[in-house]
């Protein structure tokens, strides 16, 4: 019955546990002293100090749990209470770590395992008194062994575990209990590796790894406390390292566990932003599949069994003939460096990269091409997604900088799109010209030749009126606009295009005003390329030449080109390692695998898109005793001695010494200045190089589109889960696709007149043939997808993903060969049967049949019509309206402007604070960041997809996409869309045990643990954000689910409602600050979750009582409105209204809308 | 036209007609003390269950279990195995709890409000009516309870002293609620028993086992019919009937804000609390109708409870179903002419949206069919024809509170949060569930309780009227 656990995580049953080793304590006075206390000595000045009893205590209010699993602060007590610490708790796994129990002293290892099944025979003073004395020579029982060990009292302890299983009792017990394991106990090498997973299997405090951890000290960036203050957050600066470029970080660490990441708010790149792959990097780390050991032929192995396997192969082979690396993008200029040592070590030695999402594009190897978007008035797409997500190199910046202008009217932008599948870019555009991707090429050839581009002969092609027009139109646009615009060429595109892009911006003048491009690529070992060299390794696996095929961080068996039938050439490998964090398709049926660490365990190093290098700071140990690519690498480097495998060069120390030449002035100081502000100085590049692309040398020959009749299959990496790594992050399957609010699967995106024209429905199952290879998909539209064509995004139809990724969406690698990695023709099959697919916009969304009265033009969806009409819910105007008219947003019907004086009432008096939000709906660019930040910073659960199908997803803020105008050539609106903090909140007075409350300063709270669920509030509330657990949502059980969670905002049980908090938890805190320091919380001080992660910076908080702060100017500006005002709600989140800028000659009716009418 | 002009010819059923008023008699002739007591005492104290009794209470027991099943599932794993969602967050089980208790009005009305106005004819009908209202109120009581999302901390809705000074906020309807149907059921329940004590008496006398004799003596309370008790009976009757008529209006009043203090369009209206207590009591009578036709002919009533109750009853839904509609019609109107784009938009999407067929089913079953067929005396005294029409009403009424509650939350003030509602096999075996429950609790009822009110019906038989002329002869 009572499973409410809302708030009352930790504190568990303690009292009972620590009764019981109070007697022992009281026999063991003088442990403390004289032990290996090497970790525990650190912090345990303080705590030393107090009586175990006011340690428990102080231990007990806390998130018990978490702290009897940190290292520290388990060292920081005395033996007894460590035990009492580990018991009531999630022991399995503190007891697994090998610091925790290396942190013990041996009689507290003892102790430790007494509580558990497996030395239950020992704890019985029966089976103890029945052993004869002489009994002991004859084989012992593990319970024995333990009983033995627990004799021992005084000096005689044993030493390690190694000394104690040397006696024959031992190993003969040991034989007896795992036969199958009992050689690996004699093998001196693999006895470890029995260790722990004799600990594993039987959960109980492992025996293994007492070994000293290297000194390899991380620095807190902001706050430096001389030691862990629980409960008080530190900060350190990392780097998310992608393959389009890092993303500086600042990891917030609660007790040395990452809770949070987010942009580096100090970096010059991406300025505190970061992106939904970035904030979705968090659960991947705690992911409770990632791969927990080194396996040999799936048996249990050590990671020095390997490296002196690798070790002995390569240094045997002299040269490194038949030794391949396969490897994904390197974007570590250290392990670049590690690897050019190994090669130039054995120069026969070859190492492939190879990134499905990358292969084939300009990224993997040209040099950076930068654009300065804060220069440009006129910006053109050429099936470029800049503005979605970090799948487009820049992302970061390009956004930043194309939102920071479309702030004001007087500083707006223009944005053209050309593209061949419905993105968020192109839906943001005041002009979208929707084409197949194999027509982008030629356009872009005809818009160079229009603008006197030498580019070779455009193909010719049968161009419609409407897009002669459109080319017309911005081509005298951009003549007009030459040095102060931008075109920017799509990833996924014929090279052609880039190259023209290139050309086009040298013949506009625009090369050293807003395009630059940089002296080297962001990757640090750029392949000429990955798809050419891809197939060079299949041929050598074919024939026969590959003795040890190392895969670093690849899933080639589930990403390779389908046509090169990777999968059978990789049995032709004598050999195959494979690290990776998971166990996945391809660690699968590798001989080796070994457990990759998180870019958060481990050093590193990458550079941004603008070149600036990065230190990936770990911010916790490895959980699973992970490896990197530069173990493997550093490993080969080493010369072989005792430990030579294990210890040696660590990457710490590798990543020092790549940049011990660039650090300037004593290193120590310049290193921890490093890792105090996350990145190295002067490690930009170099922008002032002039293009290389020269107009008159240039040719370029964009190939032909193929023919309109013919069914283009276009493929894409996922705007969520990327090529299919993040495919068991729950945070990111969950999340509504931007465009087509699809989740949890990927699906043909076709348009609605192709839909009708093969004679589909939405959530058909249809069978996909390219080149005779076959999958099957469901279909759903996307407005604004050109004809004749189908999107199908990458990476999923995984088959060992996790619990989380297997088996969701279809594996479009099945039809994606080398030849065409981006765009293919191919044919469908309608197929019996639905999909299912969970959609979390409305059901009912497009029925264009059923109209209210005859409102809007007849094109527009119902739910557009209703939005965009008279309920005033997405209010915009054009540039020439905002001008006529400024005041457009607050006029008309359905505009009304609520007045706080007009109240029966007084209203409530705010003294101090009033809390506010603005969002700007001219700056968001809907890329889902924020919602994925959100996910991170209040615990939110993870519902699965059967329950998206029926509407219970939990996200607390969502993004709510309005099309307007002809399904095929849409106008999209996106509104973030979270509690809006009613001052006259509907669902605060219907709750009946006042369960959602306001608080002195505006808030709309939810009070969890007082909620009973009746769920009045949600059904009272006209802006639709409150969420319920409607079943058990959150995961309680979890081992490592537990250290992600933030600890300052509760974990919320099934039955409860909840809803978005304006991060109050970072209200409170930022609040205690500024009362020690006596003063007024500054603005900008709280920055609420969304708000960090948002790349555009389209969301501001603040006090709206100080009439200074930018919230308070922002919602008195008078473009900001409410929505559903007329309902004398009074939300506190204010909405800009946007003010597009469209081209007058490219307009064509002036669109109608309410505010315009006004 | 009298009934006696439709159908002169059969001299049985002019028997059952009374000349004075050309209406059916209340009660068939040839009644006496004596019958009427063996009658109604003989079905509870009869060693020889009947065994389509045993029959029916099997059925309903079964699935009176389901319903435990389904709730207990429920408990286990939260709400969410139930239809509700985003942004439909309410429904059977609300839908189901006002249904529940709507009926129950019927029960409290004939016992209260008829007895107050004195019209003797509900006193065949009163006594199982009110149980029925007792265990309508049980079915619906069980509702709010389960359908929270902590059902354990139910209690919370109680004004109750508690270390932390926390109460119940006060504003929310729902904590009205709680008032209201507490106080109903213990009105109805005291109401109900202290109306058996005469009749429990006789049981009492009559009974032949010592159980039986321990069991009503016990429930008698000492009655032995002297003047005094039959006083102090009367008055504790007259005053809990007066305190038992405004809930028959206050009670769906109340439950009708829930809806009306809200702000959805669709609920958000002035007209509800009236045009619920005619809806409770329009579906009230339909039940009573489907329980008492069956009944009567089980169990043979037929002299008892006659074709007057029955046509009465319609008369009572005709007059009823007319402010229903005049609800409706109301909404219909202030869609328009409020100007209120929410209100017009909720009318449109009620009436031709995707669940514009529930509106349909609604306007069918309240309407259409009742309204224009009972107004026909013929029809209301085919016992056939009003069982379907109460069977038609129940369905209508249900669906009155699934448009309510369903179609104004599905689509309303944002429309990127429209979604849809479609039960799962737990909403429906929970509301089925109840209906057993009801028909078991019924039928254990009327085999252990006096049914029909033996003293009230004794009263109104020729034999217990003192007529003026004899009174006069007597005294003058």
């Amino acid at each position: 019955m009572s499973k409410d656990r809302n708030g009352q995580i930790g504190g568990n049953g303690m009292n009972g546990s620590a009764k019981t080793t109070g007697a022992e304590l009281a026999e063991k006075p003088s442990f403390v002293s004289g032990h290996d206390f090497s970790r525990a000595a650190g912090g345990s000045n303080s705590a030393g100090a107090l009586a175990p009893e006011e340690k428990l205590t102080a231990l007990k209010g806390h998130d018990f749990s978490r702290a009897a699993n940190d290292p520290k602060t388990v060292g920081a007590l005395a033996p007894e209470e460590k035990l009492t610490a580990l018991k009531g708790h999630d022991f399995s796994r503190a007891a697994n770590d090998p610091k925790t129990v290396g942190a013990l002293a041996p009689e507290e290892k003892l102790t430790a395992l007494k509580g558990h099944d497996f030395s239950r025979a020992a704890n019985d003073p029966k089976t103890v008194g029945a052993l004869a004395p002489e009994g002991r020579s004859a084989p012992m029982t593990l319970a024995q062994v333990r009983e033995e060990l627990k004799s021992v009292k005084g000096k005689r302890y044993w030493r390690s575990v190694d000394e104690l299983a040397d006696t024959a009792e031992f190993q003969a017990a040991v034989v007896k209990e795992f036969p199958g394991s009992a050689q690996e106990w004699v093998d001196p090498v693999s006895r470890r590796g029995f260790m722990k997973l004799m600990g594993a299997s039987l959960a109980l405090a492992g025996l293994a790894g007492c070994t000293k951890q290297p000194d390899e000290p991380i620095y807190p960036y902001v706050k430096a406390p001389e030691d862990l203050i629980l409960g008080k957050p530190m900060y350190f600066a990392s780097a998310h390292p992608f393959v389009t470029g890092a993303v500086p970080l600042l990891v917030k660490s609660d007790q040395f566990r990452p809770i949070k990441v987010d942009g580096n708010p100090d970096h010059p790149y991406n300025q505190g932003s970061s992106d939904p792959f970035t904030q979705g990097t968090l659960l991947d780390l705690y992911d409770p599949d990632r791969s927990q050991h080194v396996t040999y032929r799936g048996e249990n192995r050590e990671w020095a069994e390997f490296a002196q396997e690798l070790r002995a192969k390569l240094v045997g082979s002299k040269d490194g003939t038949g030794i391949y690396f396969l490897t994904s993008t390197i974007t570590s200029p250290t392990l670049a460096r590690q690897w050019k040592a190994v090669s130039a070590a054995y120069p026969k030695a070859t190492l492939v990269q190879y990134d499905p999402a990358i292969a084939g594009t300009w990224a993997e190897s040209a040099p950076a091409t930068q654009y300065d978007l804060s220069a440009a008035d006129v910006i053109v797409s050429l099936d470029a997604d800049f503005l979605s997500g970090a799948s487009y190199p820049g992302f970061h910046k390009l956004v930043h900088d194309y939102a920071a202008r479309r702030k004001s009217p007087d500083t707006l932008n223009r944005l053209y799109a050309i593209e061949s599948t419905p993105t968020t870019t192109g839906l943001k555009a005041e002009h979208r010209l929707g084409l197949r991707a194999s027509e982008v090429p030629a356009f872009a050839a005809e818009l160079g030749n229009a603008l006197g581009v030498a580019s070779g002969e455009a193909p010719a092609y049968a161009w419609t009126d409407a897009q002669k027009k459109f080319l017309a139109g911005l081509v005298k646009d951009l003549k007009a606009s030459s040095g102060k615009c931008v075109v920017i060429p799509g990833l996924y595109q014929d090279p052609s295009v880039a190259a023209l892009a290139l050309a086009i911006n040298n013949a506009l003048g625009n090369v050293g005003k807003t395009v630059f491009a940089a002296s080297e690529p962001v990757n640090p070992y750029p392949a000429k390329s990955q798809i050419m060299d891809f197939k060079a390794l299949v041929a050598d696996l074919n024939a026969g030449k590959v003795d040890w095929l190392v895969i670093l961080n690849a899933n080639p068996i589930y990403t390779a080109p389908a046509d090169l039938e990777f999968a059978n050439a990789f049995d032709k490998a004598k050999i195959v390692a494979h690290l990776g964090s998971h166990l996945d398709e391809t660690g699968q049926i590798a001989h080796w695998h070994i457990p990759a660490a998180h870019y958060l365990e481990s050093w590193s190093d990458a550079r941004a898109y603008d070149g600036t290098v990065s230190i990936v700071q770990p911010l916790i140990d490895p959980l699973y005793g992970g490896k990197t690519a530069h173990d493997v690498f550093q490993m080969l480097l080493n010369e072989p001695g005792p430990g030579a495998y294990s210890s040696g060069l660590s990457a710490y120390d590798a990543v020092r010494e790549t940049w011990k030449p660039v650090i300037k002035g004593d290193f120590e100081t310049g290193w921890r200045k490093v890792l105090h502000q996350g990145w190295i100085d002067g490690t930009a590049f170099d922008k002032t190089a002039k293009s290389g692309a020269d107009t008159g040398k240039l040719s370029v020959q964009a190939p032909a589109p193929t023919s309109k009749d013919s069914l283009e299959i276009i493929f894409r990496p996922d705007p969520n889960i990327y090529d299919g790594r993040w495919s068991n992050v729950g945070w990111l399957q969950e999340l509504p696709k931007p465009v087509t609010n699809l989740s949890w699967d990927n699906a043909a995106i076709v348009s609605g007149a192709t839909l009708t024209k093969l004679g589909l429905e939405e959530d058909d199952i249809i069978e996909i043939t390219v080149n005779d290879r076959k999958v099957n998909a469901p279909v759903i539209v996307a407005p604004g997808h050109p004809d004749n064509s189908i999107t199908v995004h990458l990476g999923y139809g995984r088959e060992f993903a996790g619990r989380v990724g297997s088996g969701a969406g279809f594996n479009a690698y099945l039809i994606r060969t080398a030849a065409s990695p981006f765009y293919a023709t191919g044919s469908i099959k309608k197929l019996d049967g639905k999909w299912g697919t969970a959609i979390t916009k409305s059901h009912y969304q497009d029925q264009r049949g059923k109209r209210f009265g005859e409102q809007g033009n007849g094109n527009n969806s119902l739910e557009a019509d209703e939005a965009i009409g008279e309920r005033g819910i997405i209010r915009y105007a054009t540039l020439d309206e905002y001008k006529a008219n400024p005041d457009f947003a607050n006029e008309g019907e359905g505009h009304e402007k609520t007045d706080r004086d007009v109240t029966l009432f007084p209203n409530w008096p705010y003294k101090d604070n009033a809390w506010g939000m603005s969002i700007d709906m001219n700056s968001c660019t809907g890329c889902n960041a924020c919602i994925v930040g959100c996910y991170a910073e209040n615990n939110i659960a993870v519902v699965g997809k059967q329950q998206v199908r029926i509407g219970r997803n939990m996200q607390w803020l969502r993004i709510d996409t309005y099309f307007e105008g002809d399904l095929s050539a849409p106008r999209a609106h996106f509104q973030p869309m979270a509690c809006q903090h009613c001052e006259n909140a509907p669902c605060e007075q219907v709750c009946p045990v006042g369960a959602t409350v306001h608080t002195p300063e505006g808030l709309n709270m939810m009070a969890y643990n007082r909620c009973v669920g009746t769920r009045y509030c949600s059904n009272n509330c006209p802006y639709k954000v409150r969420r319920f657990n409607f079943l058990l949502y959150s995961d309680f059980e979890t081992e490592s689910l537990k250290l992600l969670r933030n600890p300052d905002v509760s974990v919320r049980s099934r039955g409860v409602m909840e809803k978005c908090s304006y991060c109050v938890q970072r209200i409170s805190a930022a609040k205690i600050e500024a009362d020690k320091e006596n003063r007024a919380i500054v603005d900008g001080e709280i920055q609420t979750a969304c708000q960090q992660a948002c790349p555009a910076s389209a969301i501001t908080f603040g006090n709206i009582n100080d009439k200074g702060s930018k919230v308070a100017k922002l919602q008195a500006d008078e473009r900001s409105y409410q929505v559903l005002a007329d309902q004398n709600t009074r939300p506190r989140t204010k909405y800009v209204a946007a003010v597009l800028n469209p081209n007058p000659e490219l307009e064509e009716a002036p669109v109608e809308h309410l505010p315009a009418k006004g | 036209m009298a009934t006696s002009d439709l159908k002169p010819k059969d001299p049985d059923l002019y028997r059952r007609i009374d000349p004075a008023t050309g209406e059916y008699r209340v009660i068939a002739p040839g009644q006496t003390f004596k019958s009427v007591t063996e009658k109604i005492v003989r079905i509870v104290l009869t060693p020889d269950t009947p065994l389509g009794w045993f029959a029916i209470f099997s059925v309903a027991g079964a699935v009176a279990t389901m319903l435990l099943v389904a709730v207990t599932w429920l408990f286990l794993k939260g709400t969410g195995i139930w239809a509700v969602t985003q942004p439909v967050a309410w429904g059977f089980a609300i839908i189901n709890f006002v249904w529940w208790i709507g009926i129950g009005h019927a029960g409290t009305l004939i016992s209260a409000i008829l007895l107050l106005f004195k019209q003797g004819w509900r006193n065949s009908i009163n006594r199982f009516a009110e149980a029925m209202t007792i265990f309508a109120v049980v079915c619906a009581g069980l509702f709010p309870l389960i359908h929270i999302g902590r059902p354990w901390l139910g209690y919370w809705l109680l004004p109750y002293p508690n270390s932390m000074n926390v109460w119940p906020q006060f504003r929310s309807p729902l904590l009205w609620d709680v008032f209201a149907v507490s106080t109903y059921a213990t009105i109805s329940v005291v109401f109900w028993y202290i109306g058996m004590v005469p009749d429990f008496g006789t049981m009492r006398d009559r009974a032949q086992s010592q159980i039986a004799q321990y069991f009503y003596g016990l429930l008698s309370l000492g009655w032995r019919g002297s003047v005094r008790h039959w006083m102090r009976y009367e008055t504790a009757s007259l005053l809990l009937a007066g305190l038992a008529t405004p809930l028959v209006l206050s009670v769906h009043t109340v439950i009708s804000f829930d809806f009306a203090v809200a702000i959805l369009p669709g609920w958000h209206t002035t007209i509800f609390p009236p045009y619920f207590v005619a809806g409770a009591i329009y579906s009230g009578f339909a039940m009573v109708l489907t329980l008492a036709i069956p009944l009567r002919k089980f169990y043979h009533l037929e002299g008892l409870v006659t074709e007057r109750h029955i046509d009465n009853m319609g008369k009572v839904m005709l007059a009823t179903g007319f402010i229903v509609a005049y609800g409706y019609g109301m909404e219909v109107f202030m869609a328009w002419y409020s100007a209120s784009h929410w209100e017009a938009f909720m009318m449109w999407n009620r009436m031709f949206g995707p669940m514009g067929w529930s509106y349909g089913v609604l306007v069918t079953c309240n309407l259409a069919i009742p309204l224009t067929t009972l107004w026909s005396r013929k029809l209301r005294t085919n016992i056939a024809f009003m069982f379907f029409i109460s069977i038609v009403v129940n369905t209508g009424m249900w669906f009155e509170r699934f448009v309510i509650v369903v179609t104004s939350l599905y689509r309303d003030f944002l429309p990127s949060s429209w979604g849809t509602y479609r039960a799962t096999k737990w909403d429906y075996a929970i509301y089925v569930g109840t209906l057993g429950l009801f028909t078991a609790l019924f039928l254990l009822f009327v085999r252990f309780l006096p049914m029909i009110p033996m003293s009230e019906i004794r009263m109104m038989l020729p034999g217990a009227k003192i007529t003026p002329k004899a009174a006069a002869k007597a005294g003058d």
